[in-house]
């Protein structure tokens, strides 16, 4: 019993990282209607950096907000050459794969700069030794601050959303970037703080998970940006709080199946979410489908 | 360039230059006959992403799991069950093509990206399993004793076969696959790719599902992906996962991409630069992954339609040189003259969110009977043949379509049953040539199969040739004769409209449907599409035309039903719609407190 506690409190606190990846993703889909296939890059990007500068002598805060802000002009350099150019291309082909080669070639570049072996991340946020007890369990301090600041920057994200006038501009261009735009929003600069929110939140995501694995390397978050869409689409792509349960249910099924079966099975059971689910309800547990005007 | 690319791609011109590379590389060494044979295998990799991209505009960014596949299945089968090649390589792309056909299950539901993620999901996964499904795979220290030519350890059917003979067999298997891929691209098979991949709604509308044409170009393209992983095998004699990560996903993609998406010929030239440059250039190898990422971040502004835009025509899609096979027209049956109406529209109402767009619509038409569908802008007509030919699902009511309810039915599916429909502004591929275009009316009428598209059999080709003397026929009546090889997108609207009538009719309905036929025609353009009119008419055929020009309805049509804001207002005869109040009050606004004074 303990141990299956263990497992499902590790669960939450990836699953709602995941929850980060999949909003970070949606920003901009909800700007552009386009994915970032290179998403990954950003979250190993942004850990690599932060833990080559914390080797070289800076402070915690300094090189986090480096290693963020990095992330922040990288999604603006993809917005500029890898989606808007290819905007007035119908379909998906053209952003799908141009995104997923800016990726690529930040990858490239991190394995040739940094070297392609892992590069080991500081205990940050406490040690991976501290942990409280609770009724109990046993939980570990980092895995605690990880969920912490997960929940708190996805509540806030949702908070802006829908409260701040920022948030209904975002809103409006997501439903209608034309009309928005003669309701005198300004698109253009909505979509680039989506684009850079997005950076960020991916940029965050990385750190975060880098503090709990303790080592990041160049393919480091392909996989973790997979599973993020996953949780995206369990919860509606574009809906921040299926987002939350969405990360937070694959979290937990991953947890629980790499403990009880196979560390293998943990690997493909969110890929098997990801194809009942599309099979299932492809809009998701919280979504709405599109109505498709002919 | 692109004279000296055409004349290459004929077919002798091929099979010369394939026979001249295989005796140049028989006698060549045997490091270099090893690299000609990973180039062959790039080429069947680079046609299996050609075929789901290029053709069906889909994605995969997982093609090195479909590989892997193909790959341990042949290996496994050979090494410890004893399989004989060819069986072990049949085998190999019957297992890839069953993940490939499982992985698509969405299609149709979901878009693009979806599928794309899926896939670039289904590719790591399957490298997690290579590495840790050590009793199968070997895990990270792989698989060795494959047997190989290499190593003198492979034999069919009793004679050895060393890295000569082996370059001979992919040869072989490369050039007919090509040539297979080349027939299927040209029949109805590779129209359809081609149309749900650049305009859904005209598929769907000549009864395309669109679902079932992404699935079976998944399927294709991963047995094609799984064959090339099942040659791979034996010519390395040992696999380890590392054969199988996102980079060979990425190098499939990025031959495809450069070599020209949508053609069979710069696949050949796509994997020929990426199977020879980073052997030759050592720099280009040491960033390789760089480059990849470089060429697909720019490739599609840069050189969107590859090497082969630069030195190949454009690929064709219909098998013009069958037209002159004898072959007899289909027999038509005249249609019935039966009691019940064709048509029956009962109450449909139409509910965009709070939007009534259609409130109580009811309609009847019976066989050889042309209705029109008259009123302002917005007043529900298109919504209305939306509503019959499966596009929208009214909120409520019935379409009988001879006696079956077909509302809520997809629009391919309602389309095979014998209602075709063209589109206010035209929907058509842009890509194809007009006689192409037409052409794909008739895919609901096919009956050949996969096979006989690929293999060009006499079946396959004598129907081909029984539409496309149609499709000349219908072309003569629509006076597009001479413009029948000319790509659509490039001439004038009068002619996509026609050209989209005349697929209409190509595909031999029983109701029709032309939505605005005659917006934005000429005098000449108008008669021609009153000739075609008349004709279906004359083949009992029920017509519903939606239209604004009322003097080409004056003399065509037997009856109008007019529409406001989504209510019939009127149904009757012309001269009686002309006197209507009501429907002068609609179109001119005229108040109806205050009735004009005759």
């Amino acid at each position: 019993m303990d141990f299956a506690l263990q497992l499902i409190f590790a669960g939450i606190s990836v699953g709602a990282v995941y929850a980060l990846i999949a909003v970070g993703l949606s920003l901009t889909f909800l700007a552009t209607r386009v994915i970032n296939f290179g998403q990954g890059s950003l979250l190993m990007l942004a850990a690599m950096v932060m833990a080559a500068l914390l080797a070289s002598g800076m402070g915690i805060v300094p090189a986090a907000l480096s290693a963020l802000g990095l992330a922040a002009i990288l999604m603006v350099g993809v917005e500029a050459v890898a989606v808007r150019p290819l905007a007035q291309r119908a379909g998906s082909m053209g952003w799908v794969v141009s995104t997923l080669g800016m990726g690529i070639l930040l990858q490239g570049f991190a394995a040739k700069f940094f070297g392609s072996q892992a590069v080991a991340f500081p205990s940050v946020l406490f040690s991976s030794e501290d942990f409280i007890t609770l009724l109990g369990v046993r939980l570990s301090l980092q895995y605690l601050a990880v969920l912490a600041l997960s929940v708190v920057l996805v509540l806030l994200l949702e908070l802006i959303l829908r409260r701040t006038q920022w948030g209904r501009a975002v809103r409006a261009v997501a439903h209608d970037p034309e009309l928005a735009s003669l309701m005198a929003v300004p698109v253009r600069r909505v979509v680039l703080v989506c684009f850079a929110l997005s950076g960020v939140l991916a940029g965050v995501a990385g750190l975060l998970v880098a503090q709990i694995t303790g080592t990041v390397d160049p393919a480091f978050g392909f996989n973790l940006m997979v599973l993020g869409f996953v949780a995206a689409v369990v919860g509606g792509i574009g809906n921040t709080f299926g987002a939350l349960v969405g990360g937070i249910a694959i979290g937990v099924i991953e947890k629980l199946v790499g403990g009880y079966i196979s560390t293998a099975a943990e690997h493909g059971i969110a890929f098997a979410v990801l194809m009942a689910i599309l099979a299932v309800r492809p809009q998701g547990l919280f979504g709405r489908s599109e109505l498709l005007k002919a | 360039m692109k004279t000296v690319g055409t004349f290459l791609s004929r077919p002798w011109a091929v099979l010369v230059a394939t026979v001249a590379f295989g005796a140049a590389m028989s006698l060549a060494s045997g490091a270099t006959i090893q690299v000609a044979t990973f180039f062959l295998i790039n080429v069947l990799l680079a046609h299996s992403v050609n075929l789901l991209t290029g053709f069906a505009g889909q994605i995969s960014l997982g093609h090195a799991g479909f590989f892997g596949v193909g790959a341990y299945g042949c290996a496994l089968l050979m090494r410890d069950y004893g399989v004989p090649l060819p069986l072990a390589l049949a085998a190999a792309a019957a297992l890839s093509s069953i993940v490939g056909y499982l992985l698509s299950f969405p299609a149709g539901r979901v878009r693009e990206f979806y599928l794309a993620m899926m896939t670039l999901g289904f590719g790591m996964i399957f490298y997690e399993i290579a590495k840790e499904w050590t009793s199968a795979t070997g895990g990270v220290m792989g698989l060795s004793g494959v047997p190989s030519p290499t190593l003198r350890t492979l034999s069919m059917f009793g004679v050895a076969i060393g890295p000569a003979a082996y370059l001979w067999i992919v040869l072989a298997i490369v050039a007919a696959t090509t040539a297979l891929l080349r027939n299927l691209i040209r029949s109805h098979f590779g129209r359809a790719y081609f149309a749900v991949h650049m305009s859904e709604l005209a598929a769907g509308s000549v009864g395309i599902s669109e679902a079932a044409t992404k699935r079976s170009a998944y399927t294709l393209s991963a047995a094609l992906a799984g064959l090339a992983g099942g040659c791979y095998a034996p010519l390395v004699g040992y696999l380890g996962p590392d054969s199988f990560a996102l980079t060979r996903s990425v190098e499939a993609l990025v031959m495809a991409i450069v070599g020209g998406l949508g053609s069979l010929p710069g696949q050949v030239l796509g994997a020929a630069l990426f199977t020879y440059l980073p052997e030759r250039l050592q720099a280009f190898a040491e960033y390789q992954f760089m480059a990849y990422g470089a060429i697909l971040a720019v490739s599609f502004l840069v050189l969107p339609k590859g090497l082969a835009g630069v030195f190949t025509a454009p690929p064709r899609f219909a098998k013009i040189h069958a037209a002159a096979l004898p072959s007899p027209l289909p027999v038509r049956e005249p249609l019935p003259v039966a009691d019940s109406p064709l048509l029956q529209a009962e109450k449909i109402t139409m509910n965009f969110a709070g939007l009534l767009a259609l409130d109580n619509v009811s309609l009847q038409l019976e066989r050889g009977r042309v209705l029109a569908l008259v009123g302002p802008n917005g007043s529900g007509k298109s919504t209305l043949i939306n509503v019959i030919s499966g596009v929208y699902r009214p909120t409520m009511g019935r379409v009988l379509f001879k006696g079956d309810d077909i509302a809520r039915r997809k629009a391919h599916e309602v389309s095979r049953r014998g209602i075709i429909r063209t589109f206010q502004d035209p929907r058509n591929v842009p890509h194809f040539t007009v006689r192409e275009n037409v052409l794909l009316g008739a895919h609901r009428l096919y009956r050949h199969g996969l096979w006989g598209a690929a293999s060009n059999s006499r079946i396959a080709l004598r129907e081909e040739a029984a539409f496309l003397r149609q499709v000349d026929e219908m072309l003569q009546l629509a006076g597009l004769a001479e413009l029948a090889d000319w790509v659509l997108g490039d001439l004038p609207y009068g002619t996509q409209r026609l050209a989209e009538v005349a697929r209409a009719a190509v595909s031999d309905p029983e109701l029709i449907l032309l939505d605005e036929p005659a917006a934005g025609l000429s005098e000449t353009e108008l008669e021609k599409l009153g000739v075609m009119i008349r004709q279906l008419r004359e083949r009992r055929l029920g017509i519903v035309l939606v239209e604004h020009h009322m003097d080409f309805l004056n003399d065509l049509v037997d009856g109008v039903v007019v529409l406001d804001s989504g209510k019939v207002i009127y149904r009757g005869d012309m001269e009686g719609m002309r006197r209507d109040p009501e429907v002068a009050a609609a179109y001119l606004g005229i108040a109806e407190e205050e009735p004009a004074h005759a």
